[in-house]
């Protein structure tokens, strides 16, 4: 709880320092002796709840609260009366739009405290609501609504978003009859704003391949001007991101990857599993970063799998990752099944520490029927 | 004098270097406190140079992966460096998958990174 601040507005110089000295075991604590400073404190950092007084020199309570709930962002600050007020007409008063709480003194510390804390806890829920729906929003808008339907191929596609998930995405598009280009990656970060940094990476890939397939179809050279972008750009400045771009020419059976950091996709036969693709620097680190292509063939009954890290950094029940190494070993249990993504996830999970991925999951599964 | 932020501890063992200790974790709940330990670092002490300690590190997530990265950009422009030191396994693991060890030049002990950069 110490995150959060408590903003005190108080004259009586006692009753301030002993709220102070009480609240601030438990939050971040800022007092003002009135409600100009009030004011100015919140211009400067906005509090996550205010406990004031009524009668103050300069500028009372009422007058405070007033000035608040003008402005949209300061309106929703939840605000808490502490005043020695006892009579019902201002008690009325006070009980307006956009005071949570009304309290008289003398008052029990131990009942203001429960009552902060009850507010606050409302407000974390909500604000835990709002992220959710918004970081599900995201995360929809994240993933392609079809998959390629090409002859002699499956293709499956596995995403299950975590609340406290990062920036993982995925989209494909295709650039000639029979020429696709997949891009999956995973944007560094946590929560909201991994997925919002991962909407908008996502959108500068896109452009980029739509600008650039003019002239190159080499994922290397694609990814090299969504590095330079990323590296020269002062608004991508804080965004880092590993991702592989794949391109699929269907009629000659035959993928082409370039992987920036990202995890090592496996190609996956009969004969067993194998790591394709050594990977390059991640994005948005250095500008001179070199990116190369991996070409691979796919045999009939071979099929090219990639996914993010929260397949292989899954905590197993003997205490050890997945990993690279255990996944290949598991999608041989699974290649033959009617849904390999749905059956992996499934064993994966029965062999886990817990009873869900702790991060987001993500798989996209192509395999050469014939 | 050592200064902390949070949880971190940075110790400047030279001219505008400074020693961060990352401890058991460098993931989402902690990497805020990691970049404000850096950035308090360069702002008071001008240290342009950083040697990060992994001894015990057990996990180092993308989001501490990506706020190492920021401090390395915020440094490479004074001349200065990112480098790690004792590296743990499962920070090794990760540090492959995403070939920054192209980047950040890696070290067996601290000591030894402090004379590299001295």
């Amino acid at each position: 709880m110490k995150d959060r601040s408590i903003l005190i507005v108080e004259d009586e110089h006692t009753l301030r320092r002993l709220l102070e000295y009480r609240l601030s075991r438990l939050y971040r604590v800022r007092t003002a002796a009135n409600g100009l400073e009030a004011l100015a404190a919140v211009a400067e950092e906005r509090p996550a709840l205010i406990v004031s007084d009524i009668i103050m020199p300069q500028m009372d309570g009422y007058a405070l609260q007033e000035a608040l709930q003008k402005q949209s962002d300061t309106s929703v600050i939840p605000f808490i009366f502490l005043t020695a007020k006892t009579d019902a007409s201002s008690r009325a008063r006070g009980r307006r739009t956009g005071v949570d709480d009304y309290i008289t003194k003398p008052f029990d510390l131990e009942h203001l405290l429960s009552r902060i804390a009850r507010l606050l806890e409302r407000q974390q829920v909500y604000q835990t609501q709002l992220d959710a729906f918004t970081a599900q929003d995201f995360s929809q808008k994240l993933m392609p609504k079809r998959m390629p339907a090409v002859p002699d191929y499956h293709s499956f596609f596995f995403n299950l978003p975590r609340e406290q998930g990062g920036g993982d995405f995925f989209d494909w598009n295709e650039a000639a009859p029979g020429t696709y280009f997949f891009t999956l990656g995973d944007v560094m970060g946590k929560g909201l704003q991994a997925k919002f940094y991962a909407f908008s990476f996502l959108a500068y890939v896109r452009g980029t391949l739509h600008t650039h397939m003019r002239t190159t179809h080499s994922p290397a050279g694609l990814m090299s001007r969504v590095n330079q972008i990323l590296t020269q750009d002062e608004l991508m400045g804080e965004t880092f991101a590993s991702l592989l771009l794949a391109r699929w020419d269907a009629y000659l059976n035959r993928i082409t990857v370039c992987n920036a950091g990202h995890c090592r996709p496996l190609l996956v036969g009969p004969d067993g599993s194998q790591l394709v693709a050594d990977s390059d620097l991640v994005l948005g680190l250095s500008p001179d970063a070199t990116f190369t292509d991996t070409t691979i063939e796919l045999g009939p009954q071979q099929a090219f799998f990639a996914y993010t890290d929260g397949l292989i950094e899954q905590r197993l029940a003997t205490g050890e990752m997945v990993g690279e190494h255990g996944l290949a070993e598991a999608v041989q249990h699974v290649r033959e099944a009617p849904d390999p993504l749905e059956a992996l996830t499934k064993d994966l999970l029965a062999r886990s520490a817990e009873p869900e991925f702790a991060d987001d999951v993500l798989g996209f599964w192509l395999k050469r029927v014939r | 004098m050592q200064l902390a932020a949070m949880s971190f501890v940075a110790e400047p063992v030279g001219p505008g270097v400074a020693v961060v200790r990352i401890g058991k974790a460098l993931n989402f709940s902690n990497a805020a406190e990691f970049k404000a330990c850096c950035q308090q670092q360069q702002a008071e002490r001008g240290v342009h140079s950083f040697i990060l300690d992994f001894t015990d590190t057990g996990v180092l997530d993308s989001t501490g992966l990506g706020t190492i990265f920021s401090i390395y950009r915020q440094v490479t422009p004074q001349a200065g460096q990112v480098v790690f030191a004792s590296v743990s396994r499962p920070v090794q693991v990760v540090v492959q998958l995403t070939r920054t060890y192209k980047v950040f030049r890696q070290f067996a002990t601290v000591e030894e990174a402090q004379e590299a950069l001295g």
